[in-house]
């Protein structure tokens, strides 16, 4: 029943939602990758994107989309899989202690012999786990839509990618954990998340295109996940360790927050 | 022995709202049944979520179980149990499940007796708690609470929602608690509700703690009524300024008054005349009650209109 203590409890909490985002994420990666031949057999991409101009620069550095490497990379990792994971991981991370507070449930659940802090990070190694198992069904999904397509989709590299996916997850995932444990406010906290994703997104996008924007794209988390473009290149540890770092940082900020507070009645 | 709660000038100021609590010095000594009275909003809340560091104080300091609140708080939460006034449990998980993962979290408890408990309180486990009535969910709570045998038992307004059995029940368990030398505070508005139960009591209101009595004190400072019919026409000088006596007033032959405490004064004063008839009539520990909150204050009405 995954009741035995508040990691399980809250993996049992994430199971349908993390269930839906996993399918999500690996339905539509597993489409495009099994689909892609016929895709790019009747639309001629590459010159799509010429026409686009500067525009098509809005979608991220753009490679060559006539392989499946740069078609996914376009399609689903510069957008529209990082959106997902950190909804996800915002959305989550923003209910663990703002939702047991909203509910009331925190009254109960710390008179047993569990601290601030272990609440904190048992729920945050659940959210862990959840976003790695998304990564994984997608992974399984796009490795076996390549393989049903025989097209060339690496599995280090597309492995390297969904790390540094779930990484982006749980840097922003964080940030929403910190505001919600600081407010006790889980809509804020998603709130403000989302909103930081999508303000860091358009900075990072807006920065290959606009020159005055070189010098605050180091501030954009997207400027790590997506720098060394790891779909194709592979994962840079520098940049991993950025989002890594954020992520720790956020986790850390919110115990100490949390631990501090009244809690709400 | 060590004091089961204590508190030194424990204050919680909030800047605009009313429930704080002010310089509570407060000592429940172990193996008591101890009813934690007052109107809502008078800071019995308040003081309970800072004994379980839920909040934290402006100043003062509090031990439960001889422990710290804030620095021993695993090893108190090991040792006591808590059932906040507004009960608020997993919704999705039925009875069961929740016992289940308190229990789990607790470090394993006796099945044995908690399905003792389950049975006594007449809870059905394997209804998902979001169907169940408020009394029900109060169950589920109050099995979550003794099934861990705490040393303290802290309840907030436990008894609300309860059917007369049930409550029967649940002081029966309170009963045991106490005479396997467990402590039990309740916090309540309703003074009748609990007189029978405690050992003693402490009385809030506005934030500070006004007293704290045994209910077989409180039963001896009484206030009795009487009323005293004379032969003749008395004076009221006569009666006046006598000790404990309140609410003199004197019509012709008759004299209405309270008294608190001895009688003896009284008596001796009106045995200067001929007295027909001394009609002496109990108060309740509700008018005692209320004497602590002053007769003209609103504070008192609502306890008078939550006992009625």
């Amino acid at each position: 029943m995954l009741l035995h203590n508040v990691f399980t409890k809250t993996i049992r909490d994430l199971r349908w939602p993390t269930f839906w985002v996993a399918l999500g994420m690996g339905a539509m990666t597993g489409y495009f990758a099994v689909l892609f031949p016929t895709y790019s057999k009747i639309v001629d991409l590459n010159s799509i994107l010429e026409k686009m101009g500067p525009a098509a620069k809005l979608m991220g550095d753009i490679g060559d989309v006539s392989t499946l490497v740069g078609f996914l990379h376009i399609e689903l990792f510069s957008m529209i899989l990082p959106a997902l994971i950190v909804t996800y991981a915002a959305g989550m991370a923003s209910g663990f202690t703002a939702g047991e507070e909203s509910r009331g449930t925190i009254d109960v659940l710390l008179s047993y012999p569990v601290s601030r802090s272990r609440l904190i990070l048992e729920k945050s190694l659940a959210v862990v786990l959840g976003s790695v198992l998304a990564a994984v069904v997608v992974w399984i999904l796009g490795i076996g839509g390549a393989a049903a397509s025989a097209s060339v989709l690496p599995p280090d590299r597309l492995a390297e990618a969904l790390f540094m996916l779930v990484l982006l997850g749980l840097a922003f995932g964080a940030v929403a954990l910190a505001i919600s444990a600081a407010t006790g406010n889980r809509a804020a906290a998603i709130g403000a998340a989302v909103g930081l994703m999508v303000v860091m997104y358009l900075v990072d996008a807006l920065a290959s295109i606009v020159d005055g924007l070189g010098a605050v794209r180091p501030l954009s988390l997207f400027h790590y996940y997506m720098g060394n473009d790891p779909l194709r290149n592979g994962i840079s540890l520098t940049d991993a360790g950025v989002l890594a770092a954020v992520a720790v940082v956020f986790l850390i900020l919110s115990v100490v927050i949390f631990e501090r507070r009244d809690l709400a009645a | 022995m060590t004091a089961a709660i204590e508190t030194h000038k424990l204050t919680k100021w909030y800047s605009h709202r009313s429930r704080g609590i002010l310089d509570v010095d407060l000592v429940v000594e172990t193996g008591q049944i101890f009813g934690f009275l007052g109107p809502n909003g008078a800071g019995k809340s308040t003081m309970i979520r800072l004994l379980l560091d839920l909040i934290r104080p402006t100043s003062g300091s509090a031990q439960v179980l001889g422990l710290d609140v804030h620095r021993d708080r695993l090893a108190i939460d090991r040792r006591v149990s808590y059932v906040p006034g507004e009960l608020s449990l997993y919704s999705e998980l039925t009875g069961r499940q929740l016992l289940t993962y308190l229990g789990n979290l607790q470090g394993g408890v006796d099945a044995v007796y908690r399905d003792k408990l389950i049975e006594r309180l007449e809870l059905d486990p394997d209804k998902r708690i979001k169907s169940l009535s408020r009394g029900n969910k109060q169950k589920v709570g109050l099995v979550a609470a003794f099934m861990i045998r705490p040393e303290l038992l802290i309840l907030d307004e436990p008894t609300a929602g309860l059917d007369p059995f049930i409550q029967l029940e649940f002081e029966h368990l309170c009963e045991e608690a106490r005479t396997e030398g467990r402590t039990v505070f309740i916090s309540s508005h309703q003074l009748p509700e609990v007189e029978h139960l405690c050992d003693r009591v402490g009385i809030i209101r506005e934030g500070r703690l006004l007293a704290v009595e045994s209910i077989a004190a409180l039963k001896e400072r009484a206030l009795r009524r009487l009323e005293i019919d004379f032969g003749e026409p008395v004076g009221v000088e006569a009666f006046a300024n006598l000790p404990g006596v309140r609410d003199l007033t004197v019509t012709d032959s008759v004299l209405r008054c309270t008294v608190m405490g001895s009688l003896d004064a009284l008596v001796k004063a009106a045995a200067r005349y001929e007295v027909r008839n001394l009609r002496s009539i109990d108060t309740s520990l509700e008018e005692i009650f209320m004497a602590y909150y002053g007769a003209d204050d609103g504070a008192a009405e609502e306890v008078s209109h939550a006992a009625a």
